[in-house]
C-alpha cells in the first residue's frame, strides 16, 4: 500500500462496476451453467413424481420447489455429505469453533473478566472470524535448517486426522460417515497417530525447546494411551460389539456410565491428556518451554493445529458420549412426523415434507447436548489447575490408571458373568 | 592518614565522652533506653576487634547508634573479617561496594556486615573497609569469609576496575559483553551531555 | 569384540574419515533461559542440561541496567527521587523510603508525625501491590491462568487507592527526603479500610484455588530447599529467608519511622522449600492488612505531612546508610555526602541481587520442570537487581 489512492472519478467507478458485472456474467456463462449441466448430467439422480431428472427438469424447481425434496434428500444420504457436512467435517469444524468462543467467554467470566466483547454487536462473537482473518494475513516463518516437507505436512496431517476420528462417530443411527465394525479399534488406531505427528513435527523445527516439547508430547500420550484403550475395552466387554453404532444402541435402558464410573473418570482424564489441555498441557508449557512444540508455527500452520486441537475435542467428547452416556439416546422431545401440514409449494419446503424424521432430529438433539456438556466439563480445568510435572504425570499414567482400568474391567466380567448385563441378562432390554 | 569524610570523629581514648547529639538518628530510634548506652554497645564490639588485632591494623572511622565502621589494610582484610564472622557473629555481608576518591588517589572498599543469627546485634550494621591505590587496584576476596559477596564483587570489578584476587571470575556481570570504555563508576568517566 | 571396534576405527581412520567417540559433554544441553522467553522476565541464565537434571546454571543479569548509582551522582538530594523510583515501577514507596531516610540522616531532617505515618501507609499498599503482581507472575509460571487474573484484578484497588493517595497509579514520587509530596483526600481511610475488608476475604480465596490445590503442592513441595545455614551463609533476604526459618524482617528488626508503635508478628516458616516461600509472602500480606488498619488509626488527624526545606538541601560531609523491608527484602541505602546538594557516592543494596546467589546454589541438582517454581520464588525482580 505505497501509493496514494486516486481521486475518485464517479465515472471510472461506474465503469469498475460495469466490468465487474461483465465478468460475472461471463464466469457464469461460459463456465457456470455447463458445469452445472455436466455435473447434473452425470449424477444419478432419482425420479421425481415417476420421470426421470434431467437436469432441464431439476432446474424447473422455480417453479414448484417441493421438487427439489427428493434431490435433497438424495444428496444428503450420500457419502460426500456425510463426510463433509453432517457427522463429518463441517460439523465438526462447527462445533470447535463454538467451543472455542464459549471457552473463551467461559474461562474469562471465571477469572473476573469478560473475555472478548468488541467484534461483534453480541458479546464479541465475531471473534473467531477476526481470529481466523488474521491468522490467514500472518507470514509464515519457518526456521532455518528446518525440514521443510514435514514442516508443511505435519499441521495438515494432523487436522486430517483429527478429522478422520471424527468420520467413525455415529450421530444419529444411521449417520456416520464411516461404518465400520471395528469402530473403536480403528479409532484407537488413528489416535496413536498423533504422537507420531507430534515429534516429527518438533524434530522438523530444528530448536531446542521444540525438541523438549516434543518429547515430552510423545512421552504423554504414549502414557496416557494404554488407560484409555482398556477403559474403552470394559465398555466392549459389556456390549459385546467393537462397532460404535451398536455400543450405542446396548446401552438402551441404562448408559454404562453407571456401571462403569471409573471407567469413564479413566476416560476422561485419558483424554484431557490426549488433548493437551490444562493440567496436561506439558508440551506446550509456555513459561518453561516457550511453547514446546509449537513454538515455530506462525500464521495458518498456526490455525491448523489449533482448529485440529478443537475438533479432536470434539471428536473425543463425542466418543465418551457414545461411549458412556448412551450416545444419541433421549427422550423424545419432537414430533414423529409433522402430520397435517401443507404438502405443495413452497411450504412445503419450508416444512421439510418428506425429509423430516422425528427419531433421526431427536438423536442429533441429544448427542449435541450431551457432546457440548462434556465438552464444557472438560474446558472447566483450565481455570482451575495449575499444569502437572513430567514425572507426576508419567506415574499417573502408567501406575495408578491402568490399575484402575484393571479394576473396572474385573467388575465389567462380573456383571457379566453374573447375568446383569450382557446376552440373556436382568437389565438388558431387546 | 588520610581518612574518608566523617561525620563525628569518635576518639577511641576517651571513652567516657558522650557522643553528640544526632537529631537525624531520631527519626529512626530505636527504644530510649538503648539510646544512651547504644554507642557503649557498639564500642564493646568495635574494641574486641581493637583488642585481638591491635590499634596500629585497625582504625575506627565512627561509631555511631546501630552503625560501626572500621578501616584495615587489604593485606589484613581476610584475617579481620573471619574474626568478625566466628566471634562477633556477623554472618553475612549485605552489599560490597566501592568509592572513587581520586582526590586521595584511592578506591575505598567497603563491606557492609550484618547478622541474622544473633539477636541483640541484629540491627546492627559493621562496615569493614579498605583502601587501595587507584592505579592498581587490587584486593583479597572475602567469598571464602562471606559467601554472599561473590556477585557484589563481581559488580565492584567491572564498576570500579578493582581486581580480587582469589574471585574466580573476575568478569562483566551487569555491564554489557563489549563494554570497552572506563569502569563506570570511577569519577573520571562522565556521562555524556553532563 | 573391542579389538574388531578399535581395527574398524583405524581403517575408516585411514581412510580419512574421523569418528567421533560419544564425550561427557555430548550429553549435556545447553538452554539459554532469556530475555526473550515467557518464563524469566528481563534476565537471562543459561543452564546446562543433562536428560531432565540440571548440572549447571550461570546467571546473566544486565539487560536492563541503567546506572542508576552513577546518575544520582548528577542530581541534587531532590531530583534524585523519580529516577530512583524506575527499578521497581510499582514499589516505588519501598525505594523511595529507603533513600529519603538516609539523606534525611545526612542531612539533618525532623520528619513531622503525619508524614511519617502517610509514609507508612504507602508504604504498605506498595508492598500489596508488588506481592499481588509477583503473585500473579508466580501463577502463569505454573500454568495457572486464573491465578494470574485474580491477584492483577484485585490488585487494582491497590492501585486506585495509591491513584488517590498520589496521584500516580506507579512510579508515584510521593516519598521526598523529609515527608510526604501532600496531604491524604477526603474519604481516603474509609475507602481504606473497605478495600482492606474485601482484600481479606480474597486472601481466603486464593487459598482455595490456589494454595490448597494438590497440584500446585505436588509441584512446589520438597523443591528447592534452601536451609537455614545456606540461606544465612549467602545473605538472602525479605520473604526466602523467612521462609527458611530466620524470623528477620526490617520492621521489627531495627523499627524505622512508626514502626515502633505498631503491633504485628514477623511470619515466618521452616521448611525452606518453594510452598514455604510462596506462602510466605501471602501470610506478609494478611499481616500489612493488619498494620494498615493500626496505621489509618494511629494516625494524628492534622498536621504537617512534609519538613521545610531549602530548594536544594545539603549537608555536612558524613556518611548515612539506611535500610527498609520492602517486598523483595532488605532495600539499603549507602549515600555517601561531600557537603555539595549533590551525593558523592550512592549505592543501593537490593533484595533481589541478594537474592540472585541462591539462583545456581538452588538449580544445580534439580529438574527442568522445577525450574520455574524455584527461580520466580526466590522473589527475583531483573529490573531492581539491574538497578
Amino acid at each position: 500500500m505505497a501509493t496514494y489512492p486516486q481521486r475518485f472519478r464517479f465515472g471510472n467507478f461506474v465503469g469498475s462496476i460495469i466490468w465487474l458485472i461483465l465478468w460475472i456474467v461471463i464466469i457464469v456463462s461460459l463456465v457456470g451453467l455447463p458445469l452445472i449441466f455436466i455435473i447434473l448430467f452425470y449424477l444419478p439422480l432419482p425420479p421425481v413424481n415417476g420421470e426421470v431428472l434431467t437436469p432441464y427438469l431439476f432446474l424447473s424447481m422455480m417453479v414448484d420447489p417441493t421438487r427439489t425434496l427428493p434431490i435433497l434428500h438424495f444428496i444428503i444420504h450420500t457419502d460426500l455429505f456425510k463426510v463433509a457436512v453432517f457427522p463429518g467435517f463441517s460439523f465438526a469444524a462447527l462445533l470447535a469453533a463454538v467451543t472455542i468462543f464459549v471457552e473463551r467467554k467461559f474461562l474469562a467470566k471465571m477469572q473476573l473478566r469478560i473475555g472478548p466483547l468488541y467484534c461483534g454487536k453480541i458479546e464479541g462473537i465475531l471473534q473467531l472470524l477476526a481470529d481466523g482473518l488474521k491468522l490467514i494475513a500472518k507470514e509464515i516463518i519457518i526456521p532455518s535448517g528446518a525440514d521443510k516437507p514435514i514442516f508443511w505436512a505435519a499441521p495438515i496431517a494432523f487436522v486430517a486426522t483429527a478429522a478422520a476420528v471424527v468420520a467413525l462417530i455415529p450421530v444419529a443411527p444411521g449417520w456416520v460417515a464411516a461404518d465400520v465394525n471395528v469402530g473403536i479399534i480403528a479409532v484407537f488406531a488413528i489416535l496413536g497417530f498423533f504422537p507420531l505427528i507430534a515429534l516429527l513435527f518438533s524434530w522438523a523445527s530444528n530448536s531446542k525447546y521444540p525438541f523438549i516439547g516434543g518429547l515430552r508430547a510423545l512421552h504423554q500420550m504414549i502414557a496416557f494411551e494404554i488407560p484409555f484403550f482398556l477403559s474403552a475395552l470394559s465398555v466392549v466387554i459389556l456390549s459385546g460389539s467393537l462397532n460404535l453404532t451398536d455400543i450405542a444402541k446396548a446401552q438402551h435402558p441404562y448408559w454404562y456410565i453407571f456401571f462403569l464410573p471409573i471407567s469413564a473418570f479413566v476416560f476422561f482424564i485419558s483424554s484431557l491428556a490426549e488433548l493437551e489441555r490444562i493440567p496436561f498441557d506439558l508440551p506446550e508449557a509456555e513459561s518453561e518451554i516457550v511453547a514446546g512444540w509449537l513454538t515455530e508455527t506462525s500464521g495458518m500452520i498456526f490455525g491448523l493445529i489449533q482448529l485440529g486441537s478443537y475438533v479432536k475435542v470434539y471428536a473425543l467428547s463425542a466418543l465418551f458420549v457414545v461411549l458412556f452416556l448412551g450416545g444419541w439416546a433421549g427422550p423424545q422431545i419432537f414430533p414423529k412426523e409433522l402430520a397435517h401440514g401443507p404438502t405443495a409449494g413452497l411450504m412445503g419446503l419450508l416444512t421439510l415434507q418428506g425429509l423430516y424424521n422425528g427419531v433421526t432430529v431427536n438423536a442429533i438433539f441429544w448427542f449435541t447436548v450431551k457432546t457440548l456438556g462434556i465438552i464444557m466439563l472438560m474446558l472447566l480445568p483450565r481455570g482451575i489447575s495449575p499444569r502437572i510435572r513430567i514425572d507426576i504425570l508419567l506415574h499417573t499414567g502408567w501406575y495408578k490408571l491402568i490399575v484402575l482400568t484393571f479394576i473396572n474391567m474385573f467388575i465389567a466380567l462380573a456383571l457379566i458373568y453374573g447375568g446383569i448385563l450382557g446376552p440373556g441378562g436382568l437389565l438388558t432390554a431387546h | 592518614m588520610s581518612q574518608d569524610p566523617k561525620n563525628k570523629p569518635v576518639d577511641s581514648t576517651t571513652p567516657s565522652e558522650p557522643p553528640p547529639p544526632s537529631p537525624p538518628a531520631k527519626a529512626a530510634a530505636p527504644p530510649a533506653k538503648k539510646e544512651t548506652e547504644a554507642p557503649a554497645f557498639e564500642k564493646g564490639l568495635v574494641s574486641q576487634i581493637i583488642s585481638r588485632f591491635g590499634d596500629d591494623k585497625i582504625k575506627v572511622a565512627y561509631i555511631r547508634p546501630l552503625r560501626m565502621k572500621v578501616n584495615v589494610d587489604p593485606l589484613d582484610m581476610v584475617e579481620v573479617a573471619t574474626f568478625i564472622r566466628d566471634n562477633l557473629g556477623f554472618d553475612h555481608a549485605e552489599s560490597v561496594t566501592g568509592t572513587d576518591y581520586p582526590k586521595d588517589n584511592q578506591i575505598e572498599v567497603i563491606y557492609q556486615l550484618g547478622s541474622y543469627s544473633k539477636d541483640d546485634i541484629a540491627a546492627h550494621i559493621l562496615s569493614l573497609t579498605t583502601r587501595t591505590s587507584r592505579d592498581d587496584a587490587r584486593l583479597p576476596t572475602l567469598i571464602n569469609v562471606y559467601k554472599s559477596a561473590e556477585y557484589h564483587e563481581r559488580e565492584t570489578f567491572e564498576m570500579l576496575g578493582v581486581y580480587f584476587e582469589g574471585h574466580p571470575r573476575n568478569e562483566r556481570f551487569l555491564l554489557p559483553e563489549d563494554w570497552a570504555d572506563l569502569p563506570p563508576l570511577r569519577k573520571e568517566f562522565r556521562i555524556r551531555g553532563r | 569384540m573391542e579389538k574388531n571396534l578399535e581395527h574398524q576405527i583405524d581403517e575408516s581412520e585411514k581412510l580419512g574419515m574421523q569418528i567421533v567417540k560419544e564425550s561427557e559433554d555430548d550429553r549435556l544441553m545447553t538452554l539459554s533461559v532469556g530475555p526473550q522467553h515467557p518464563g524469566s522476565g528481563h534476565f537471562r541464565f543459561t543452564i546446562k542440561v543433562d536428560g531432565d537434571y540440571v548440572v549447571h546454571c550461570d546467571p546473566d543479569p544486565g539487560y536492563v541496567h541503567r546506572g542508576e548509582e552513577k546518575m544520582c551522582e548528577y542530581r541534587n538530594f531532590i531530583q534524585n527521587i523519580p529516577h530512583l523510583e524506575r527499578p521497581v515501577i510499582h514499589d516505588s514507596a519501598n525505594i523511595t523510603y529507603s533513600y529519603s531516610l538516609a539523606v534525611e540522616e545526612l542531612v539533618g531532617i525532623q520528619v513531622p508525625r503525619r508524614g511519617q505515618f502517610i509514609r507508612a501507609i504507602a508504604s504498605e499498599l506498595d508492598r500489596q501491590i508488588y506481592t499481588l503482581y509477583w503473585l500473579a507472575i508466580y501463577g502463569i509460571f505454573l500454568g495457572h491462568s486464573t491465578m494470574f487474573m485474580w491477584p492483577t484484578g484485585d490488585r487494582e484497588l491497590f492501585i486506585d487507592l495509591m491513584d488517590a493517595l498520589s496521584g500516580a497509579r506507579v512510579t508515584h514520587a510521593f516519598n521526598i527526603p523529609g515527608g510526604v509530596r501532600n496531604d491524604i483526600p477526603d474519604g481516603f481511610k474509609d475507602k481504606c479500610l473497605r478495600h482492606i475488608s474485601y482484600f481479606e476475604k480474597r486472601l481466603k480465596e486464593y487459598e482455595d484455588i490456589f494454595y490448597t490445590n494438590p497440584l500446585f503442592i505436588q509441584r512446589t513441595e520438597g523443591v528447592g530447599i534452601l536451609t537455614k545455614e545456606d540461606a544465612i551463609g549467602l545473605g538472602v533476604t525479605g520473604s526466602v529467608l523467612r521462609a527458611s526459618g530466620v524470623p528477620y524482617d526490617i520492621r521489627k528488626a531495627e523499627p524505622y519511622d512508626v514502626y515502633n508503635e505498631i503491633d504485628f508478628k514477623v511470619q515466618y516458616m521452616k521448611s525452606g522449600d518453594s510452598l514455604a516461600r510462596a506462602y510466605v509472602p501471602l501470610l506478609d500480606m494478611k499481616e500489612s492488612c493488619h498494620i494498615m488498619r493500626q496505621l489509618l488509626d494511629k494516625m494524628p488527624e492534622s498536621g504537617e505531612v512534609r519538613a521545610k526545606l531549602q530548594p536544594t538541601p545539603k549537608g555536612p560531609p558524613g556518611e548515612a546508610y539506611r535500610r527498609v523491608e520492602s517486598g523483595r527484602g532488605a532495600l539499603g541505602y549507602y549515600i555517601v555526602s561531600d557537603g555539595s546538594p549533590k551525593p558523592y557516592r550512592v549505592k543501593i543494596s537490593v533484595g533481589s541481587f541478594r537474592n540472585m546467589i541462591a539462583l545456581p546454589h538452588l538449580l544445580v541438582g534439580s529438574k527442568l520442570a522445577d525450574m520455574p517454581s524455584v527461580y520466580w520464588s526466590l522473589n527475583y525482580w531483573p529490573v531492581e537487581a539491574d538497578r
